[in-house]
């Protein structure tokens, strides 16, 4: 037995792209069990845009559960995007998890849109001016946030959903004086404390698709830009072919 | 320091340096995060000479346009060389086994 889960981000649509995905998404129902979209739906973050997506990932034969990206925030609009994709049916996950049935097996998913700091040694603190304190504090309430979601997830398979980055593996490709903008290591090491099967990120366009945290839980960024694919599918419990 | 003498150590457009390249291209850069019609952060811009270089891909044909139209106004009298691409996605392709 085994979850198909199909995954894709940084879908970046905008009128100019209405109609153009859905294709993309043609015979999902008989590749997958369900869609995760890894935050940046929007290129705005206007809620004209959030109904481009909703019109676009609406109705399909599986669930669909997203987290927004900080495109989707830049209009101060975030709320109305979740209220407009959520009345779409799709799931919108910001620091909290979801079951989904699949067949006999149940697959957990925690998710939020994550933040950054860098990673392990060189990453910022809390520590000086109070702009300082607030940006990392973000991503250590959202790390704690997550770790207590993913200890409450008794289910067959867990997955994370986040827009940032839990680790620099994927960020592979990205100015590296950029990496504290991309994610933090603080979500790798909710993940690790409590475990999971696969972590999902976007955000990194010039990063790589494949990682590990440091406990050896699965990453894969599927920005857009990095799949080339309308998305990628990960099958969770099924036997290794290679092996 | 007061309003005044803060005002005459602002730089100037006819200043030697407010130009050099180094500035330009991250003005430049920073106009196509910040403006409306681009918002996007993953342009390269690179200047030499009186020639503007701008990399990276965008989503569709439109918004590589805009990229170049941003980058043009932003910098003016510098020739834009359009090396934006657009994202080809194919279909789904192989599942992978975790």
């Amino acid at each position: 037995m085994k979850i198909r889960v199909a995954a894709v981000g940084d879908v970046h649509l905008g009128e100019d792209l209405r109609g153009r995905y859905r294709g993309r998404l043609d015979g999902i129902g008989e590749r997958a069990d369900v869609l995760l979209l890894a935050g940046d739906l929007t290129r705005h973050g206007t809620p004209e845009e959030g109904r481009v997506v909703a019109d676009e990932f609406r109705d399909l034969p599986i669930p669909v559960v997203t987290v927004l990206g900080n495109h989707d925030y830049q209009s101060d609009a975030a709320d109305e995007i979740v209220e407009v994709l959520r009345d779409a049916g799709i799931q919108v996950l910001q620091d909290e998890s979801t079951v989904i049935e699949c067949g006999d097996l149940r697959l957990g998913v925690v998710g939020g849109k994550g933040f950054g700091g860098g990673f392990a040694g060189k990453c910022a603190s809390e520590f000086g001016e109070p702009q300082m304190k607030a940006f990392v504090r973000h991503t250590r309430e959202i790390s704690e946030l997550w770790h207590k979601a993913l200890k409450g997830l008794d289910t067959d398979h867990r997955v994370v959903l986040s827009h940032y980055s839990p680790v620099k593996d994927t960020l592979a490709g990205e100015p590296l004086e950029i990496y504290p903008f991309l994610g933090s290591y603080l979500l790798a090491e909710a993940v690790d404390a409590e475990g999971a099967d696969l972590f999902i990120h976007g955000h990194a366009h010039s990063g790589v698709e494949k990682g590990l945290t440091p406990g050896g839980v699965r990453v894969r960024n599927v920005a857009l830009p990095v799949l080339r694919r309308a998305y990628a599918v990960y099958s969770l419990g099924a036997e290794d072919p290679e092996v | 320091m007061s309003h005044e003498a803060s005002h005459d150590v602002a730089p100037h457009h006819d200043a030697p340096h407010y130009d050099a390249p180094h500035y330009v291209a991250a003005r430049v850069q920073r106009a196509l995060a910040a403006d409306e019609r681009t918002y996007e952060l993953g342009i390269r811009v690179d200047i030499r000479g009186d020639q503007l270089f701008l990399r990276g891909e965008v989503e569709c044909e439109e918004r590589r346009h805009l990229v170049a139209a941003v980058a043009g106004e932003t910098a003016p009298g510098l020739k834009v060389h359009n090396e934006v691409t657009v994202v080809e996605v194919r279909g789904p392709g192989e599942e992978e086994t975790l």
